[in-house]
C-alpha cells in the first residue's frame, strides 16, 4: 500500500514543478468560463429557461475549476508505454493497475486543486448573474464534496482503462482523444447535462461520465436535493466498482500478452 | 542440486508485420525465431558476459529471465522460481538496468525516485539509508541526489539508474548495454563499480553489451548468441584464441630503406619509415620473424600490436555466419 501512496505523492509533487503552466491554465479556464457565461446570458436574455441563470453560471465555473480532473492525459505514462520504459515497472513487485491508478489520481487531484482554489475565489467575487452561487445548503455542500471524491475515483478508473488500450494499440492519441471527447460532452463540460433534450436525460444521467462532475455540481446547486443524495452516491459507487473491476481484468489480460519491443 | 539460473531449451517466437511492397496496403506476417533451444546454467556470484550481434536474442533472454516475457517453450528457473509464473516474488530479488530506457522520474530530484523505490521494495529506513550512502559513494552520486534527472549528463544518469536498480540489494542484476554512449572515464568508473558490487555483495551479474572492452575487463565467462542459438559458452580467452590468429608488428629501422627478407605468407606494407608486417604465429614462428627483422638492419623501434578485439569479434561473427 505504501508504494501506491508513494507513487501518488511523487506524481503530486511533479504537478507542482510547473507553476507557470498552472497559472496559464487558470487564466485560460477563467477566459473560457467568462465566454461561456456571456453566451448563456445572450441566450437567456428575455427567455426564462428551466435551469435558472445562477445555476448555469455556477455549473460553468465548477466545471472550469475542475477541468483538469476531466482532461485525460499523463504524457509521461503514455510515453513509458510507447517507448517501452514500462518494462521497468513490470520488473517491480507491484500490481501495475494499482500503481498507475495512484499516479493518475494524484495528477487529477493535484492538478484540479491547484487550479480550483484561485478560480473559485475569482468566481465568487463576480457579480450575481456572472459568478458562482453559494451552495444551496450545508448538507448539499457536504454531499457534493463526497460526490466529488467519488467522481475522482471514477474518472481515474476510466482513464486507466484507456491506458490499458494504449498498451494494445501503442498509440495514445486515438483512445485518449475519444475519452476526452466523451468526457467533454457527457460530463457536461461543453453544455450542462440539464440542457440536453429531456428524452436523453434518463440515459446520460446514468452514464459513468455524469458521475464525475455533473453529480457533485447538481448536489451543490441544489438541483438534486440532499434527500436524493444517497441514490447519486450509490450510482457513483456502482460505476467505480464496475470500472475498477474491468480495468483490473483488462490489465491482467494485457500483462499476459505483453511484448516489450526492441533491444 | 540445480544451478542458480537454470535454462533448458528456451524457445521464443515473434510475429513481425511487414509491408509487402511499396504502394500496397497489404501486410505480411513474418515469424521471427528469437530463441532456439538455448540452454545454460549460471551459479550464484558469477559475472557473465552475454554477447552477439544486434537481433541475436540477447534482450529477449534478459526479458524472459526478468519475468516480463513469457517464452514459447523450455524451462527456466532463477533461484528455484519460474520468473513469469511467480513474477512478484521473483522481481523482488532482481535488479535490472536497460541501458536505453529510464526508470527514474524525469522532472524530480533522483533522491525522490529512490524514495519511491524504497517503498516499492519495502526497504527498511535504516537499511535504505546505509545502502543509498554506500551506493552514492561508490557511484559518485552524493552531490547529485537533489538534482532532477533531466539535468544530469548521460554518464551521471547511467550511474543514477544503476544505483536505483541496486537499492534493494538484488541477488541478481541484469545489465542491458549499460555503457552505451558513455565516455571513457564514465565507462571505467562503471566497470570498477560493477566489479566491486560483484565481489563485495556477491551479486550475480549478467551483462549484455556490444562493447568488447566491457567483457574483457569484467567477464571471466562469455556466452555468444547468434540467430537465437547459443554458439559459445566458456572462458573469454578460449573464445579469442580461436580467432586470434593474426598479429601485426610495426618496425622502424635506423637505416632508411632497410627491408627484411620475408616469405610471401608474411605481407609487408611500408608507410613512410614504418613497416607494417602482419603474420600468423601458427604459420610463421615469432622467433624466426624477430631474427629476420634483426638481420635487415638496426631496429630503432618495434611494437607488436595485438589484434583489435572488435575485429576479432567481427571475424568470429563472420565465421559463425551471423
Amino acid at each position: 500500500m505504501k508504494a501506491y501512496l508513494s507513487a501518488f505523492r511523487l506524481r503530486r509533487r511533479l504537478e507542482l514543478q510547473y507553476r507557470g503552466a498552472v497559472l496559464g491554465g487558470i487564466i485560460c479556464q477563467m477566459f473560457f468560463g467568462l465566454i461561456l457565461i456571456a453566451v448563456y446570458r445572450a441566450l437567456y436574455a428575455g427567455k426564462p429557461q428551466t435551469m435558472p441563470l445562477r445555476e448555469i453560471t455556477s455549473y460553468v465555473w465548477l466545471q472550469q475549476a475542475f477541468f483538469r480532473m476531466l482532461l485525460a492525459s499523463d504524457p509521461e505514462l503514455l510515453d513509458k508505454i510507447r517507448t517501452g520504459s514500462i518494462a521497468y515497472d513490470l520488473c517491480r513487485p507491484l500490481n501495475l493497475y494499482g500503481f498507475y491508478y495512484a499516479r493518475i489520481m494524484a495528477q487529477k487531484l493535484m492538478g484540479s486543486l491547484l487550479r480550483a482554489a484561485p478560480m473559485l475565489v475569482f468566481a465568487f467575487l463576480l457579480p450575481e448573474g456572472w459568478g458562482l452561487m453559494l451552495p444551496a445548503s450545508a448538507a448539499g455542500l457536504a454531499w457534493s464534496l463526497a460526490a466529488l471524491i467519488l467522481g475522482l475515483l471514477c474518472v481515474s478508473a476510466l482513464e486507466n482503462i484507456t491506458m490499458g488500450f494504449t498498451m494494445r494499440t501503442l498509440d495514445s492519441r486515438g483512445m485518449q482523444a475519444m475519452l476526452n471527447m466523451l468526457l467533454m460532452i457527457f460530463a457536461g463540460n461543453i453544455l450542462p447535462l440539464t440542457l440536453f433534450p429531456d428524452s436523453w436525460q434518463p440515459v446520460i444521467r446514468l452514464l459513468p461520465y455524469a458521475q464525475l462532475l455533473d453529480a457533485p455540481i447538481r448536489l451543490y446547486t441544489g438541483q438534486v436535493p440532499p434527500e436524493a443524495a444517497r441514490g447519486v452516491l450509490q450510482l457513483q459507487t456502482g460505476w467505480i466498482l464496475l470500472l475498477i473491476g474491468l480495468g483490473i481484468l483488462f490489465w491482467r489480460q494485457n500483462q499476459k500478452r505483453i511484448v516489450i519491443q526492441g533491444g | 542440486m540445480m544451478s542458480y539460473i537454470h535454462v533448458r531449451n528456451l524457445e521464443k517466437q515473434f510475429t513481425v508485420r511487414q509491408k509487402r511492397a511499396k504502394g500496397t496496403m497489404l501486410r505480411e506476417k513474418k515469424i521471427v525465431q528469437a530463441l532456439r533451444e538455448v540452454s545454460f546454467d549460471v551459479e550464484q556470484g558469477e559475472l557473465l558476459g552475454y554477447i552477439g550481434p544486434n537481433g541475436a536474442g540477447k534482450s529477449t533472454t534478459v526479458k524472459i529471465l526478468s519475468g516480463i516475457l513469457t517464452p514459447d517453450g523450455g524451462e527456466v528457473t532463477v533461484g528455484g522460481r519460474v520468473p513469469w509464473k511467480e513474477r512478484k516474488a521473483h522481481v523482488r530479488r532482481i535488479g535490472v538496468v536497460f541501458g536505453q530506457r529510464t526508470q527514474l522520474w524525469w522532472d524530480v530530484p533522483i533522491q525522490d525516485s529512490y524514495d519511491l523505490l524504497r517503498d516499492v521494495y519495502r526497504i527498511g529506513e535504516t537499511d535504505y539509508r546505509t545502502r543509498l550512502k554506500e551506493l552514492a559513494e561508490a557511484l559518485q552520486l552524493e552531490t547529485l541526489l537533489r538534482t532532477p534527472l533531466r539535468q544530469l549528463s548521460l554518464g551521471q544518469r547511467m550511474r543514477a539508474e544503476l544505483c536505483g536498480s541496486l537499492l534493494h540489494r538484488p541477488e541478481l542484476l541484469f545489465l542491458d548495454e549499460p555503457t552505451i554512449g558513455l565516455d571513457a572515464v564514465s565507462k571505467l568508473a562503471l566497470r570498477d563499480f560493477l566489479q566491486w558490487e560483484n565481489r563485495e555483495q556477491g551479486t550475480t551479474i549478467l551483462l549484455t553489451t556490444h562493447d568488447m572492452e566491457d567483457i574483457v575487463a569484467l567477464c571471466p565467462r562469455v556466452m555468444v548468441l547468434g540467430h537465437g542459438r547459443k554458439l559459445f559458452d566458456g572462458a573469454l580467452q578460449d573464445l579469442l584464441g580461436r580467432y586470434d590468429t593474426l598479429r601485426t608488428v610495426e618496425v622502424r629501422y635506423e637505416e632508411t630503406g632497410a627491408l627484411p627478407d620475408l616469405p610471401s605468407v608474411v605481407p609487408v606494407q611500408r608507410e613512410g619509415e614504418t613497416l607494417h608486417i602482419s603474420y600468423a604465429p601458427a604459420e610463421f614462428a615469432t622467433a624466426e620473424l624477430i631474427a629476420r627483422l634483426q638481420q635487415a638492419g638496426t631496429i630503432r623501434e618495434l611494437t607488436v600490436q595485438p589484434q583489435n578485439i572488435d575485429r576479432l569479434v567481427a571475424a568470429m561473427y563472420r565465421e559463425m555466419d551471423l
